[in-house]
């Protein structure tokens, strides 16, 4: 019995089954990389053919973070499901919030009033910042910069801060809802944003001054995983994937939706189509995000932030004590919920990976029959194979680092 | 468009655009659509239409919906397939669209959907010696025993030593 043979029932490294020869003398090496790995953000597991060093063949493996979310909408009234779209991407809850709130929205022919839709931007906005730090932070940490994390999440904490003030609840804020938000932006939560939004650009210079010409960073991003435009397209990429690619698709432009017509921003695009270009692209966002609440912001209209539609939102705590109609409506929207009327609708919007869209199909009853949440990290990955090939092994993590997937949302 | 003979009805829900196509020539139909310009498809799934009375009957249980975009006109058009049996069988459509691959893979994964004619037809999301096909909607939600829960403990507990 050879050696190979002897080593290839062993877990976790094996001599690849098929033989086959590599360029550099030896066979090919098949590793199980991950699923409980740090630089895999979530638990993804990644079957790769080794020849030497190089990178020859990749299969991801997922499922790991699967919770059904799906069907657990399909068991919930449709106010209820709000809460569990904040959990499918945990790094973006309001863009996810978003989505399921404008879909339901179309079906029932309801459009949120102009001050919520505001308030939807600036949340969307301080969520796309806040995922891209997350971001910015490990992929520093997992190619060398540790400092990186420290400095992501000073303001990533700032950024939480601000959702506890205007939610009640720092991650999953649930915040935007089928008819508008949960509660009027307190003054506090203007004051916090107002100086966030003054401070923020000179921390994204300190990032740049840390990683832009930094030796390291750039010999372990630049040239590394590339993806054609041409690829990117036939793949279905979306978000900094596609526009690093130098392709300047971004929903919130080409296909607007509340009210990011009126906003005055750039698309960040880069033409490197390497693991740099998809930096810069985020870093750029980063600087447009900052604009876009600065303008939120200045003009923020007064008025409601709901819908004026009792039969579908509750009515306010003090109508409940003179009004009998009022409590029928409290009590039919506690018990029932309310009912959308039969058809199906696609809403995508743009998070800070790419398309998020929900899907939801009615029955006329007061649960969905079908939630199908679109994401941008389950498409995104299936580019990962043809990003990696014939790089080394490490430099995958940067690869899957900038590919930014949220195993949450590929699993759902 | 494309031939009207592929169509057997068409609408709008929603603002969005819809077509059903015959089961058999959903390939067909999705060729010639993506000659026309929907070069991308944004997502692909399956509904199922297990006593759902909104309407008074449905062409079949499962429905195949497939979302096109044409990324340079900036129009979307959902296409539509209606498959019944068990299992419910339908052509892959990852030559014309690579996406496809794990969106087909999912739906085969949760729904029992079978694609003929997919490079690797295996489970995604649920384990692969798992049985049933979880989105189903005869398939409970809470079908499945909780691990490390109390009912969880009882049924690995021997009866002898309850």
């Amino acid at each position: 019995m050879s050696s190979t043979e002897s080593m290839a029932g062993t877990e976790g490294v094996t001599i690849s089954r098929t033989g086959q020869q590599g360029a550099f003398g030896g066979e090919l090496l098949t590793v199980n990389f991950g699923p409980h790995h740090p630089s895999t953000h979530g638990v993804l597991r990644l079957i790769v053919d080794l020849d030497g060093e190089q990178i020859k063949r990749l299969k991801p493996v997922i499922g790991y973070l699967h919770t059904g979310i799906e069907k657990q909408m399909e068991a919930l009234r449709w106010q209820q499901g709000v809460v569990v779209t904040d959990r499918h991407d945990y790094l973006s809850p309001p863009i996810n919030n978003l989505a399921y709130a404008l879909a339901v929205e179309r079906l029932m022919g309801v459009e949120a009033p102009p001050r919520a839709q505001a308030l939807r931007v600036i949340m969307s906005e301080l969520t796309r910042l806040s995922s891209h730090l997350v971001w910015l932070g490990t992929s520093g940490l997992e190619l060398g910069a540790m400092s990186m994390l420290m400095y992501c999440f000073r303001e990533r904490e700032t950024i939480l801060d601000m959702n506890e003030e205007i939610s009640g609840f720092r991650m999953h804020t649930s915040y935007i809802r089928p008819g508008g938000v949960m509660a009027d932006a307190t003054p506090r939560f203007l004051d916090m944003l107002a100086s966030f939004v003054k401070e923020m650009p000179g921390h994204v210079d300190e990032y740049e001054d840390l990683l832009t010409m930094n030796p390291i960073w750039r010999a372990r991003t630049i040239g590394i995983g590339r993806l054609s435009p041409e690829d990117a397209k036939v793949l279905g990429a979306s978000g900094p994937m596609i526009r690093g690619s130098g392709i300047a698709w971004d929903l919130r432009k080409t296909m607007p939706y509340s009210g990011y017509e009126s906003y005055d921003f750039e698309v960040a695009t880069s033409d490197a189509c390497d693991c740099y270009g998809r930096y810069l692209v985020r870093i750029k966002e980063m600087r447009e995000a900052v604009k876009i609440l600065d303008q939120a912001l200045q003009r923020l209209p007064d008025g409601p932030v709901n819908v004026d539609d009792r039969k579908m939102l509750p009515p306010p705590r003090e109508e409940l004590e003179t009004s009998m109609e009022a409590v029928i409506h409290h009590f039919k929207l506690f018990t029932e919920g309310y009912s959308v009327p039969a058809g199906d609708v696609y809403v995508a919007v743009e998070s800070g990976r790419g398309e998020n869209g929900c899907y939801i199909v009615s029955d006329g009853t007061h649960k969905p029959r079908r939630v199908k949440f679109r994401s941008a990290s389950f498409v995104n990955l299936q580019a990962l194979e043809r990003m990696a090939l014939n790089h080394m092994i490490a430099d995958m993590i940067a690869i899957i680092g900038t590919a930014d997937t949220v195993l949450g949302d590929v699993d759902r | 468009m494309i031939a009207d003979n592929l169509i057997t009805e068409r609408g709008v829900s929603a603002g969005d655009e819809w077509i059903t196509v015959p089961a058999d020539n959903v390939h067909e139909a999705l060729a010639a659509l993506k000659g026309e310009g929907y070069r991308l498809l944004v997502f692909l799934t399956c509904v199922d239409h297990l006593v759902d009375q909104s309407r008074p009957s449905w062409p079949g249980r499962y429905e195949l919906v497939y979302q096109l975009r044409d990324v340079e006109k900036l129009r979307e058009l959902r296409v539509r397939a209606f498959v019944d049996g068990d299992p419910p069988e339908i052509e892959s459509a990852t030559d014309l669209f690579p996406p496809a691959d794990w969106d087909e893979r999912e739906t085969y994964d949760l729904f029992g959907v079978r694609f003929k004619g997919h490079p690797e037809l295996t489970r995604i999301l649920m384990p692969d010696d798992w049985v049933g096909h979880p989105l189903r909607r005869d398939y409970p939600v809470g079908g499945e025993v909780v691990e490390f829960s109390e009912e969880h403990q009882r049924w690995q507990t021997p009866p002898d030593r309850a």
